[in-house]
């Protein structure tokens, strides 16, 4: 196990030098730069060549590329153009508000879909059934912000139950902090929930045809022993492969839901660093979301195991 | 069974909190940085001692752009100085008539000749760290700002202030500069602002590193993204004049003010609609209906800036006069204008290249004929002699200014009805800035500028601005009106340099524009001059 854990974070290096190169470049490519947003609006060319020459932004690419990847080598990722802070500190400010938004969603995103797709798959073609198929459907349909939107109007401005946007942090107390998160948390988790509805059904549908699950009924286990350590425990697999991939697109930035709720998490940082061409961040943030992406399947790959003895077995 | 479960939620749990915790402190180490620059902490009295009438509360304001710094002399941002003028403050400004009032100085006086200014500052005025505003600090703010600055460099070449004594500031021009004074007032952004010597002897080329002046709030925090907190400034001297414009008393009617950035235009509605933000500075126009159906809101029309089309003068069709007096000649202004502003409320037509509620100041009837002629043969007829033979020519904007984007896209229609083929090239503003500089990427510029204190300001005026103005007339014009010995000698000139405009058309005026303000009907006082003015604002709720 051990073995196979260094395997795996050494395979990490090749991808983090491509994507290193990759989005060094994009960026460089792309016109604008830092200089030119901080002077403002109305700087004339020549300012801004003087600010990029301060800057260090007018040497050739990859003597740039070089400066910077042997900083990062050293465990630096610079610092950044416009915000007072190292480029690690700016990461780690935004993401905790992506963590709690992230770890709420898909709490309430497990709360909908587990019972649900059970539900789903134990009476089959009933009309329950095809009511949480279709809703399922729809949801996989609709776009996390049309649904942000309307529970702004309506819970935020119309019932006034809960605040439109923005973001209190935890020091300053759970209910502050979950009542700026739960409109955000339940537009993604909803949306989320669809996928995971409908992998939960056909994986149990498939375990629940199983012969062991005759032999278990048969042998008299109880109907819910039945479900929840014999059907669930076999068709988990594929669904932690869901979860895992949809809480790694939640961790690294649900860009839209966040902008929309005014929630200053990683996908604003990208967003925001972007529009002003903050170089440096935006790299340092890719890497990270690189990192966490590799981090999240690892940690499926070793849940895996836990949840299946087989896959244990096997790896030894 | 049991067993393992504990173990895989602890492990989750664990994973998630040991990143959180991580979070968590880096956060409010990175806060705390912010929060208390050295030096303006404990000696400052909080400001719910001051014995003084104030109203107090909050100001929440939904502010779409966070400024790249607070620094006005770094930055030429609007979004910089709409937050910064509540912290800085100048030595001369603007009252709403754009005439010159004195705000640090006292009083000044120009030489005979015109080359020295002297300022005389008023005394016991206290920087926000407690230490006392003199000379040495003016002298140092100003050479930096004249050295730095945009609008130092053009207008303030070789020029010079020296600390004559604690409370006399003198500046020495190289030549007579009748526009100095009106430049030295202006509050928007690239203003001349008023620090501490020390913060400016430290200052790298992004900025100086802590918020320091003199006007009656104070820099508290600023959370990357999030909000920047201004409070109260206890200790602050306000002139006695009765408030105008940016002139006359200052006063802090509120204990703090947060402006929270808030980029998406639905979110900034839905706050206010649910009393979370008590202004949206700058909302879009398709909310107007939905925000004034609502008891509790107000709307309010601030002005923004000229909408105006650039013609690249350097290469391609509009090197000739005559291409540019076809455009201007075919277009149809108010229609541009409808698509841009949607209502007539929200949009003046105004044939001068001031702001119209500069009228009175800078205003002349030199070009009033040629403005919005809206004669398409007219224009067939000159884009003929130019020499026009069907090429495709490239618009170019940015759709991050919604004005911008639907002026362009109404002009590229009416070019079409003068018969002329071309491509609309939409950017956001980062590329556009760096694209418009390279006179092969385009033919004509869609922008909105912000007003100017007096005409030789104007972004069309400079040789080196995108569209390269270079008319040996106008350079003639600029030295005689920059060089006459007072603004009302040089007024004279304007109606030569307006008519200078309409024959060589940098730039054709479309017409100037209007932003929405909203806010809870709670909030009292607001008023505009280059951006929003917050001192002698309420909010009793």
């Amino acid at each position: 196990m051990n073995l196979y854990l260094v395997k795996r974070i050494l395979a990490l290096i090749p991808v983090l030098f491509v994507v290193s190169v990759v989005i060094f470049l994009i960026i460089h490519i792309t016109p604008g730069d830092p200089a030119s947003v901080i002077l403002g609006e109305s700087a004339t060319a020549q300012d801004v060549e003087a600010l990029r020459q301060q800057l260090g932004l007018d040497l050739p690419i990859y003597q740039q590329y070089m400066n910077w990847i042997t900083d990062v080598l050293r465990g630096d990722l610079g610092e950044s153009y416009f915000m007072k802070e190292s480029v690690s500190e700016a990461i780690f400010s935004h993401l905790q508000p992506t963590l709690s938004l992230a770890i709420l969603a898909q709490i309430i995103a497990l709360l909908i879909a587990i019972p649900l797709g059970i539900t789903a798959a134990l009476r089959r073609g009933t009309a329950a059934d095809q009511t949480v198929m279709g809703f399922s459907l729809l949801g996989m349909a609709i776009p996390s912000f049309l649904l942000a939107l309307f529970l702004i109007l309506l819970v935020g401005v119309k019932l006034q139950w809960l605040p439109v946007a923005g973001y209190k942090p935890l020091e300053a107390g759970l209910w502050n902090h979950l009542k700026y998160l739960i409109l955000p948390a339940v537009s993604l988790g909803a949306i989320q929930s669809a996928l995971i509805t409908r992998m939960t059904r056909s994986s149990m549908l498939e375990v629940l045809n199983m012969n062991y699950m005759k032999a278990a009924r048969s042998k008299g286990v109880k109907e819910r022993q039945l479900i929840y350590k014999h059907a669930l425990r076999n068709a988990f697999l594929p669904i932690l492969t869901v979860i895992g991939q949809t809480f790694g697109g939640l961790v690294t930035g649900a860009v839209v839901t966040e902008t929309i709720f005014n929630i200053p998490g990683i996908g604003q940082l990208i967003i925001n660093s972007v529009e002003r061409r903050d170089y440096e961040v935006i790299q340092g943030v890719v890497l990270f979301v690189t990192c966490v992406y590799v981090f999240i399947n690892l940690i499926v790959d070793i849940l895996y195991g836990v949840i299946d003895p087989r896959v244990r077995l096997e790896r030894k | 069974m049991k067993a393992s479960r504990i173990v895989r939620t602890l492990a989750i749990w664990m994973v998630a909190a040991s990143l959180a915790g991580c979070g968590a402190q880096t956060a409010q180490t990175g806060q705390n940085e912010g929060a208390q620059p050295p030096g303006q902490g404990q000696a400052q009295p909080e400001p719910a001692k001051e014995p003084q009438a104030a109203t107090g509360g909050e100001l929440k304001i939904a502010y779409q752009a966070q400024p790249p710094t607070l620094d006005p002399h770094v930055t030429t941002s609007q979004a910089s100085a709409t937050i910064g003028r509540n912290v800085f403050e100048t030595l001369v400004t603007a009252d709403s008539k754009y005439h010159v009032q004195p705000m640090l100085a006292e009083s000044w006086e120009q030489s005979e000749d015109g080359t020295t200014i002297t300022f005389r500052l008023r005394q016991g005025i206290r920087f926000h760290n407690g230490k006392e505003m003199t000379a040495d600090d003016v002298a140092a703010s100003m050479n930096r700002w004249i050295q730095i600055s945009s609008a130092g460099k053009d207008h303030f070449t070789g020029a010079v202030f020296e600390a004559k004594d604690a409370q006399t500031a003198v500046l020495t021009l190289k030549q007579p500069t009748a526009t100095a004074m009106a430049i030295l007032a202006y509050g928007g952004g690239n203003y001349p602002a008023i620090m501490p010597k020390e913060l400016i002897d430290q200052a790298d080329p992004k900025g100086v590193k802590e918020y320091v002046g003199t006007g009656p709030f104070q820099f508290k925090e600023w959370k990357q993204d999030q909000q920047i907190h201004l409070t109260k400034y206890a200790d602050y001297q306000a002139r006695s004049e009765a408030a105008d414009g940016l002139a006359g008393k200052r006063e802090a009617r509120v204990d703090d003010i947060y402006f929270i950035f808030t980029p998406d235009s639905s979110t900034q509605v839905a706050g206010l609609l649910s009393g979370e933000f008590d202004i949206a500075a700058d909302v879009s126009y398709d909310s107007v209906q939905q925000l004034e159906s609502n008891p509790e809101i107000k709307v309010d029309v601030a002005p923004t800036g000229m909408l105006n089309l650039y013609f690249n003068k350097k290469k391609g069709l509009f090197a000739n006069e005559k291409a540019r007096q076809a455009i201007a000649a075919g277009i149809d202004a108010e229609s541009i204008l409808i698509a841009a502003y949607t209502q007539e409320k929200y949009y003046e037509l105004n044939h001068n290249m001031m702001m119209y509620y500069q009228i009175g100041q800078w205003s002349s009837e030199n070009g009033r004929e040629s403005y919005n002629q809206n004669n398409p043969e007219k224009a067939k007829q000159l884009l003929g002699e130019a020499g026009y033979n069907g090429e495709e020519i490239v618009i170019m904007t940015s759709r991050d200014y919604e004005d911008m984007y639907n002026g362009a896209v109404a002009f590229q229609q009416q070019l079409k009805n003068l018969g002329v083929k071309s491509k609309l090239e939409v950017y956001d503003w980062p590329t556009f800035t760096e694209l418009r500089n390279d006179e092969n990427k385009f033919d004509i510029l869609v922008i909105t500028n912000t007003p100017k204190p007096e005409p030789s300001s104007l972004a069309f005026m400079r040789k080196d601005f995108p569209g390269w103005t270079n008319s040996p007339e106008l350079d003639e014009l600029l030295v005689k009106f920059r060089g006459a010995p007072n603004l009302e000698k040089a007024m004279s000139v304007y109606d030569d340099i307006q008519k200078w405009f309409y024959e060589y058309v940098p730039v054709v005026k479309i017409g100037d524009g209007n932003s929405i303000s909203s806010s809870q009907k709670s909030v009292e006082g607001m008023t505009w001059l280059d951006g929003l003015i917050l001192w002698n604002v309420s909010n009793a709720k």
